[in-house]
């Protein structure tokens, strides 16, 4: 479903993505972790385009991302995407952040919009925040909120990145109940996290990235248990025993 | 003690230029503000020759003083064969003028809106132009109303500038008021408070204007 063929990237002079390949199937979890710096983010963003490649190709959904002839409003549309920092918009209520992009990209009719909008509300826990406006939110719900705007497109792929990062702690448990409930459903996830025990419980693979490489990836019992690379071991004794 | 009676006895001359100035201003106004936002565009568009054409646009238009553009348009032009007569070649010169300070100011307002809001508004799959339109711009235009109040006040101020090339507003009747009653104190205090008119109403405006944006969200 995503395919990375020998990618890589420079930012200058700087090597961001080393020769990465990497292909996610349909309904797979992958987590991908390793240190800040390592390109992580980076290498998700390009999924959606939100980066540019330099070279190598990658392919979602059948598509060539970085093609000049790629219609990369079509492609974006079947790929969710859930930041760090939420970045709903702050001028509309939860309802239009989710209904927006339905109606606009997709032509739903407005009440089709809404029928999904409460309808993934719901599914996050949060049916009684229709009106409210980002602002008036807890950081969990607003990133629940994103979740539900990223659903609401009904995508076949779902990108996060570092999703609970800026929330803070006891609002953590919330947004990871929704992913992991979302993994469960079948749904094709890409995550970038520092939470080990999500990694851990949910994953189907985990992607060890450091310094723009992808150094390691198993899956999550035999990585946890038994890393081979060094780095891989050392990154886990710092994340782990604290 | 001022003396109203020059006020009364020019009454007529006094409100032929300030008919002319609010004429100016409401050109230069609307003309600024067009050709402001679309210097603006073409800076900040992901297209590298349109930002170069708006970038010397700012630089050049807002580092020269506003009375050499006016030359240009009344005492240049004629030179290659254009005669504009001093209203229209000093309301140009305000447009174009206060348009590269216009523009400055809704890019710095587009730019302030987080980064996170494009890209979030560009993965779900709208376009640049939709993407503008619903999320960036109406909350840029928060941030750009107090900025561009400024320069309308400004630009009602500059107006004056059409005095010096014949352009019939407020300023030039001044003059023709002076030297016809050999008053100048006076005569340019009721000048100043025809531009108080204009101006104090414009700056409660976008006061008002100001915090009401600022209360919905």
């Amino acid at each position: 479903m995503i395919r990375f063929d020998s990618v890589n990237k420079y930012y200058g002079d700087f090597h961001v993505l080393q020769n990465i390949n990497l292909e996610i199937n349909k309904g797979e979890v992958v987590v991908v972790i390793g240190p800040s710096g390592s390109g992580k983010s980076t290498m998700l963003r390009c999924i959606n385009r939100l980066e540019t490649i330099s070279d190598g190709e990658l392919i979602v959904n059948g598509v060539k991302v970085n093609d000049k002839k790629t219609n990369i409003n079509e492609l974006r549309r079947n790929i969710g995407m859930v930041f760090q920092h939420f970045n709903l918009y702050p001028h509309k209520t939860v309802l239009q952040n989710i209904t927006l992009a339905p109606t606009m990209a997709l032509n739903q009719s407005k009440e089709e919009a809404e029928k999904t909008a409460r309808y993934y509300l719901e599914k996050v826990g949060i049916p009684d925040k229709v009106n409210s406006y980002p602002s008036q939110l807890s950081g969990g719900q607003q990133q629940r909120v994103a979740i539900a705007r990223g659903l609401a497109m009904k995508p076949e792929i779902m990108l996060f990145d570092e999703p609970t990062s800026a929330l803070d702690p006891e609002m953590i448990g919330e947004v990871l109940d929704v992913m992991k409930a979302l993994a469960k459903e079948g749904m094709t996830m890409v995550v970038v996290t520092h939470e080990m025990g999500f990694a851990k419980e949910v994953a189907d693979r985990i992607i060890f990235m450091d310094h723009g490489q992808i150094l390691e990836q198993g899956k999550p019992a035999d990585f946890y248990a038994n890393p081979k690379e060094e780095r891989a071991r050392l990154f886990l004794s710092r994340v782990l025993n604290h | 003690m001022i003396d109203f009676s020059i006020l009364i006895n020019n009454l007529d001359t006094y409100l032929e230029g300030f008919k002319n100035t609010i004429f100016a201003s409401i050109i230069g106004l609307v003309g600024s503000f067009i050709i402001g936002v679309i210097v603006a565009v073409m800076r900040i568009a992901p297209i590298k020759p349109l930002n170069w054409i708006g970038t010397v646009y700012v630089e050049f238009i807002r580092n020269i003083p506003l009375l050499i553009i006016a030359f240009f348009f009344y005492v240049g032009l004629p030179a290659v064969g254009v005669t504009l007569s001093g209203f229209v070649a000093g309301t140009i010169a305000l447009s174009i003028y206060t348009a590269s300070f216009i523009a400055e100011a809704i890019r710095a307002g587009i730019q302030s809106v987080p980064k996170g809001q494009m890209e979030a508004a560009r993965s779900s799959g709208l376009t640049y132009v939709q993407a503008m339109r619903t999320i960036i711009l109406p909350q840029a235009i928060k941030i750009v109303i107090p900025p561009i109040g400024n320069q309308f006040i400004n630009l009602v101020k500059n107006s004056s500038i059409l005095g010096i090339i014949a352009g019939l507003d407020l300023m030039y009747f001044g003059d023709i008021v002076s030297s016809h009653t050999f008053v100048t104190f006076d005569v340019y205090i009721f000048v100043a408070l025809f531009y108080l008119v204009l101006t104090i109403p414009l700056s409660l405006g976008v006061g008002y204007l100001e915090k009401r944006l600022a209360r919905n969200h």
